[in-house]
């Protein structure tokens, strides 16, 4: 793609095909990336003097021209819909940290439980990257040496926008599990909360992670037995009140991030909140008659 | 009789809504039997018609209701024989017919009922009361009441705002509904929750079968529709949905119109995934069995300023359930077992929440610096944020949150307390006090219940700390409350108030004028001890029986007549509501006998029911016979000359009825005291009836029941209305506060407070309790006097002259035939008039016994005893069964001659389950021999037989080895009848009750004439007349 397409801003004939259900990145201007460590992933890629060429891949990404995606420990493949009907295979090799490094990282993460309880809560630890130094490493890439891509499009620049594409779609991957970070480095979730546990616990003999057992309802058979009868609810006991605080959920849970209108989610739902309850109270206190 | 069934029918698709599905068994119903036999499913043979459902479902909910509910058909599994579905336990049927030996398999059945949308079910079933019994003719189903109980839930969670907007997919057409969805907020949610699950009957669920087997998802469907109608039932669709375009338009849109969600498939999309990790944090706490719990734990009281925060995984469905932070990070495994629980990655879950929490409460990122946090130590200004700010944030967000107790409660705050004492010189005549006596009080700033000076106050609020330590206590001293207390110390704090309102601050703990609340009570002098005494704190002094009294009182009967005595001397009304059996009567006649000895003049009224104002009058002669009593009843009553001679008497009984009907002379006596007995009978307090009662003036009140009457709130209300008028509030405040919550909400904290707030006035021991049982023989008698009602006594005298010509002009076999014929008559005109006349007539009302034995029977079933029921006439016992089923609206079963040997040991057994009948009638005859009947506690003799050894064997069914209860034995005799004087002779004259026993009812055919005239002539003023 030569730099005339990018002079008249994409409107050529080798706009890019729109894609239905493409992964869209949810920022609409600006920058991408919620969190710091996101932030500071764009900011890396920048500083290694990928400014402009990222900046087109941005349009990309925000117009969900990423079809698909995949990472694994060390590794991304995604594929990109450029202007030919076939999309564009794009890889992203980060450079892996060695078991030995690993063992070092996790050495100094295990000192402190404030690592592993902000990853488990979905936050990147404000002071990651001084564990990572201590134990001589860094968590995000130093030079652009350490990321090897490929790209099945014709342009030879690095990044091309639909690698530049994916990078950003990194990002927000990144703010949503900050576990995924480690992951370009090489080692799993499950790895690390794993390794993380033996040292707590000091024991060798540790079991391997296992497949979580999903809970299910106990299915009960409907029996002539005791058909009529159910179980003790003399004590079963209803409290109506008001509660302590007015839509607490709402406030917990904040505003979705697909709230596209002008007025303010929470002040919505709040009075909408308090209205429900004061309709139930009144209802719960009346005679069962509708008031006129 | 109907019994009304409902249960939830979810909608085959998710774009229908569901709807509350309404039946009804009937006991009158056509028995259709293998008449359609070829077509499957059959219809139920016996189900209510729609009409009927209609019809008993707008008598409790009069609204418009009756248009919402549609004409519907249905399938359902339910315990079947070949040729009929089981009846529920709740329905009475006609004819017992019997399929004992046959086996039950579940079979379906079609049901012709009525649909009603989720969001009126809700509103229907959430105003039943808990306490609810059947009656006119119908009863509730165990799965009416269930859902009940889930509407009710479900109308906390709304009304508590634990709900959340959702999204659901229809499975086949691509479409997506945005719906409102319950949350189960904390671990009191969770537990009731699984309660629900685990309680629902299997009847429940028997309408969909294939579709949700399990309790849970069924229950929680219902929840979520019921959530979801209620929402948008109430609020319009304007409050909601925007004129906008954008998803958030088409989201909210869906959410108040029910309809699909109007976008396209890639807005679906990301609305989908938007809204499941925005509600992420809630299903989290939802579908893990358990949490995180933080415990705030107060330094020691030598330590000074270290407080501790520990940290802890916690079942949610049992909050006693911890297990330490440090045993947690010792699991190496993926799951840790503690008691009987798994916890699954109980590293990852806990290190996960302190994560979040975390940034909660910046104390416990700190203690994150350790490798295996156990706990976070805070000073005394961080425990404060924690109690003040954190610890609801925290509870709000899904966490377990354990503090000390005294921060909920009063003590741990900045309060008043009252004090008040006697005025030096009391006013009343006997030199004590009165509920309107008039008292000095002051207010008393008191921290933790404890005063303080305000020179200590100035000083603990110059610390500048807003949690201090006051003797030992922890405190909490807000700013406004400084500000408050300041403003107090400044202004009048004492005064003079009546007793009645003193006791009502007292007890009650309410917000003060002054605008700091009431923590604390104290009485000073003489007073302290009558507080101390009504609170139960100080014994009551126990009195000596009244010399007068003839007999002798058991040992809880002189402390009850104490109890009394020491009410009265107050001026305060009493409710002695001892379980029937327990000599009520006698307590009363005690202290009566006390106020005549102590020289309290001054007639007593006592208003009681007429079916025992016989029993009264006999009652006082036997034990109290110094007193003088008048009966103010009947047509002959005396009206002008009442005023003049009713300062001769110490009692007069009268009855409810009159106390309106006369009120203009009843008002006129200065009572020394007004009692009412049966005093359930003022229970709707807005009857003019009531309202004459609670009129009358008297120095003291007292009301005698039998029932339960914290169980029954409005009738509680009323007779405390009577008793000490305006202690318990309005009518309909109480209703507000207590009645509703109580008796539809089960609300415990509710029924505590009320208890307390009642315990010194009503007395109410049961015969089950220990130290009453040691007191009681093992078998009590009872003689239940009654009268005749006016049209049994016309009857009476029509059989008796009858039989007087009769005799006159016969003898031999003929005179003998006459009398015996004239004396089995006349015991069918005391049983009832209906009997003796065979008609078919209606019962209520119209015999005195029928009256008595029915308002005993409420007591007995509202106690939860059984009673047996003896009586010589098949006809009799046929009647019975039909009036007491309609009125209790429970099964009655009657066994007699006529019953076979298979169906008497089918009777028998269910009268011994625990769910089983509770009246039993049983004809002498067929009842005699082999049973053993020991749930009964209470036999009741509705006719004599005149022959001790028959009536005692009769008895012994229910008083026999194996019984654990005491027995109370109720022996029935009308008054001024052939059975009242055979029953005096039976008493005096044991040499003739021996000549009985052997010769049965045969010696009266041998008396003269004129002994028989004597015998059988009724004394026509134990007639009843009104």
């Amino acid at each position: 793609m030569s730099w005339r397409d990018d002079f008249w801003g994409g409107y050529t004939a080798s706009k890019p095909i729109k894609v239905e259900g493409g992964i869209k990145v949810k920022s609409k201007r600006g920058s991408i990336g919620d969190t710091w460590w996101s932030k500071r992933w764009v900011s890396v890629l920048e500083s290694f003097g990928w400014s402009n060429r990222l900046e087109r891949g941005r349009r990309y990404a925000r117009g969900g021209q990423v079809i698909g995606f995949k990472l694994t420990p060390g590794k991304v493949t995604a594929s990109v819909q450029g202007s030919t009907p076939k999309p564009y295979s794009v890889l992203i090799e980060v450079k892996s940290f060695s078991e030995a490094e690993w063992e070092k990282a996790i050495e100094e993460m295990s000192q402190k439980a404030v690592f592993a309880a902000k990853l488990l809560a979905g936050e990147m630890p404000q002071n990651i990257e001084e564990a990572f130094k201590s134990a001589g490493m860094s968590l995000f890439p130093v030079s652009s040496k350490d990321i090897k891509t490929d790209c099945s499009c014709p342009d030879s620049a690095n990044p091309c926008k639909h690698i530049a594409a994916v990078y950003y779609i990194l990002a927000e991957e990144f703010d949503r599990d900050p576990f995924m970070l480690f992951n370009m480095r090489g080692r799993t979730k499950e790895e690390i909360t794993f390794s993380l546990r033996k040292k707590r616990v000091g024991d060798e003999k540790l079991q391997e992670p296992q497949e979580v057992k999903v809970h299910i309802h106990e299915e009960v058979p409907l029996s002539a037995d005791g058909f009529w009868d159910g179980g003790e609810l003399e004590s079963f006991s209803v409290n109506i009140t008001p509660p302590d605080v007015p839509a607490a959920i709402i406030k917990r849970l904040g505003t979705p991030q697909f709230w596209d209108s002008k007025e303010d989610f929470n002040k919505k739902m709040e009075k909408y909140y308090k209205e429900i309850s004061k309709k139930a109270i009144e209802t719960a206190y009346g005679d069962g008659k509708k008031k006129k | 009789m109907i019994v009304l069934h409902g249960t939830w029918k979810p909608p085959s698709e998710i774009q229908e809504r569901g709807n509350f599905f309404l039946w009804g068994e009937s006991s009158t119903s056509q028995q259709i039997k293998r008449k359609s036999r070829q077509a499957t499913p059959r219809p139920h043979p016996f189900q209510a018609s729609q009409d009927e459902i209609s019809r008993i479902i707008t008598s409790f909910n009069s609204g418009d209701i009756k248009k919402k509910m549609l004409p519907d058909r249905t399938f359902i599994l339910l315990p079947s024989y070949p040729d009929a579905p089981q009846a529920s336990p709740d329905l009475i049927q006609e004819d017992e017919f019997d399929n004992g030996m046959e086996k039950v398999v579940l079979s379906t059945w079609q049901l012709d009922g009525l649909s009603l949308p989720p969001e009126e079910a809700v509103a229907l079933l959430t105003s039943l009361s808990g306490f609810w019994t059947g009656i006119d003719g119908f009863a509730i189903g165990s799965d009416f009441r269930f859902w009940s109980k889930v509407s009710k839930f479900a109308m906390e969670l709304l009304s508590k705002q634990h709900f959340v907007p959702g999204i659901v997919a229809s499975e086949n057409k691509g479409q997506k509904f945005a719906r409102w969805q319950y949350v189960l907020n904390d671990q009191d949610d969770l537990m009731r929750m699984s309660m629900l699950a685990g309680g629902m009957p299997p009847i429940c669920r028997s309408l969909a079968q294939n579709k949700l087997s399990h309790p849970e998802a069924y229950l929680s469907d219902f929840l979520n529709t019921a959530v979801d109608g209620s929402i948008r039932r109430w609020m319009p669709l304007s409050e909601l949905s925007s004129k906008t375009t954008g998803l958030s338009s088409a989201w909210l849109e869906s959410l108040s119109t029910g309809a699909p969600i109007k976008t396209h498939a890639n807005g679906l999309k990301s609305l989908s995934e938007g809204i499941r990790s925005w509600s992420q944090p809630i299903r989290e706490i939802q579908t893990s069995g358990f949490r995180t719990c933080f415990r705030l734990e107060a330094p020691l009281p030598e330590a000074d300023d270290s407080w501790s925060l520990r940290y802890f995984l916690q079942a949610a469905d049992d909050p006693s359930l911890l297990v330490p932070a440090g045993d947690v990070w010792k699991e190496s495994g993926d799951s840790l077992q503690f008691l009987t629980r798994k916890f699954d990655h109980p590293q990852e879950k806990l290190l996960a929440d302190l994560g979040k929490a975390s940034k909660l409460f910046i104390p416990i990122e700190d203690s994150l610096n350790s490798a295996t946090p156990v706990v976070a130590h805070l000073d005394t200004k961080h425990a404060y944020a924690f109690l003040k700010e954190a610890a609801p944030l925290l509870s709000e967000s899904g966490f377990g949150v354990l503090i000390p107790p005294w921060w909920n409660k009063g003590a741990a705050k900045l309060g008043i307390k009252l004090n008040v004492k006697p005025k030096p010189e009391p006013k009343t005549g006997r030199g004590i006090f009165t509920f309107d006596s008039i008292v000095n009080y002051n207010w008393q700033l008191a921290l933790g219940g404890e005063a303080i000076s305000e020179e200590e106050f100035r000083h603990l609020s110059s610390l500048k700390e807003p949690l201090v330590r006051i003797r030992g206590q922890w405190v909490e001293l807000k700013k406004d409350e400084i500000d408050t207390a300041i403003k107090f110390f400044k202004s009048k704090n004492s005064g003079e108030m009546k007793l009645g309102e003193a006791m009502r601050l007292g007890m009650v703990h309410g917000e003060s004028q002054t605008g700091l609340p009431i923590t604390g009570f104290e009485a000073q002098g003489k007073l302290s001890s009558l507080f101390d005494q009504l609170s139960g704190k100080k014994k009551i002094k126990e009195q000596q029986q009244p010399e007068s009294f003839e007999g002798e009182l058991r040992p809880y009967q002189v402390k009850g007549f104490s109890w009394l005595a020491f009410l009265r001397q107050y001026g305060i009304g009493a409710c002695l509501a001892d379980d029937m059996g327990l000599g009520k009567t006698i307590q009363l006649l005690a202290l009566l006998l006390k106020e005549k000895e102590d020289g309290n003049v001054g007639p007593v009224l006592l208003i009681c029911p007429t079916s025992v104002v016989g029993n009264w009058q006999r009652e006082a002669k036997k034990f109290a016979p110094s007193l003088r009593v008048l009966v103010h009843h009947g047509l002959s009553r005396k009206k002008k000359e009442f005023l003049d001679e009713v300062m001769n008497y110490d009692l007069v009984i009268s009855t409810y009825a009159l106390t309106y009907r006369d009120e203009d002379i009843l008002e006129k006596v200065e009572w020394n005291g007004v009692v009412l007995d049966e005093a359930q009978n003022i229970k709707n307090s807005s009857t003019k009836q009531s309202q004459a009662v609670r009129r009358i003036k008297a120095d003291y009140r007292v009301a005698l029941t039998g029932t339960p009457v914290e169980n029954r709130l409005s009738e509680l209300w009323s007779i405390m209305e009577f008793l000490n008028p305006g202690y318990l509030g309005s009518a309909a405040g109480f209703r507000r506060a207590f009645a509703l919550p109580i008796e539809r909400y089960n609300d415990k904290d509710a029924g505590m407070q009320l208890r307390s707030f009642i315990a010194p006035f009503v007395l109410r021991r049961l015969k089950t309790d220990s130290t009453i049982i040691k007191d009681l023989p093992d078998k009590i008698e009872l003689k239940e006097h009654c009268n005749l009602t006016k049209e049994q006594a016309t009857l009476y005298e029509a059989v008796v002259n009858d039989m007087l010509r009769k005799i006159n002009e016969t003898e031999g076999i003929e005179r003998k035939g006459a009398i015996l014929s004239a004396l089995v008559r006349l015991k069918q005109v005391c049983n009832h008039p209906a009997q003796f006349l065979d008609d078919g007539s209606s019962l209520p009302d119209r015999s005195g016994k029928l009256n008595r034995i029915t308002e005993m029977l409420e007591e007995v079933l509202a106690e939860g005893d059984s009673a047996l029921i003896f009586t010589q006439f098949a006809r009799m016992g046929n009647m019975l069964k039909t009036h007491f089923q309609k009125v209790f609206g429970q099964e009655v079963m009657f066994l007699h001659g006529g019953v076979n040997q298979k169906q008497r040991d089918q009777m028998v057994m269910r009268f011994s389950e625990k769910k089983g009948p509770r009246i039993f009638i049983l004809s002498l005859k067929a009842g005699g021999v082999g049973l053993n009947l020991t749930r009964a506690n209470h036999v009741f003799h509705f006719d004599r037989w005149w022959n001790p050894a028959v009536e005692n064997q009769a008895t012994d069914r229910a008083f026999r080895i194996g019984q654990t209860k005491n027995v109370q034995v109720h022996k029935f005799i009308c008054d001024g009848t052939l059975e009242d004087r055979i029953d005096e002779m039976i008493e005096s004259k044991k040499e003739l009750a021996e000549n009985i026993i052997g010769t049965g009812e045969g010696w009266l055919t041998e008396m003269t004439t004129e002994q028989l005239k004597d015998l059988f002539t009724l004394r026509r003023e134990a007639v009843m007349n009104e």
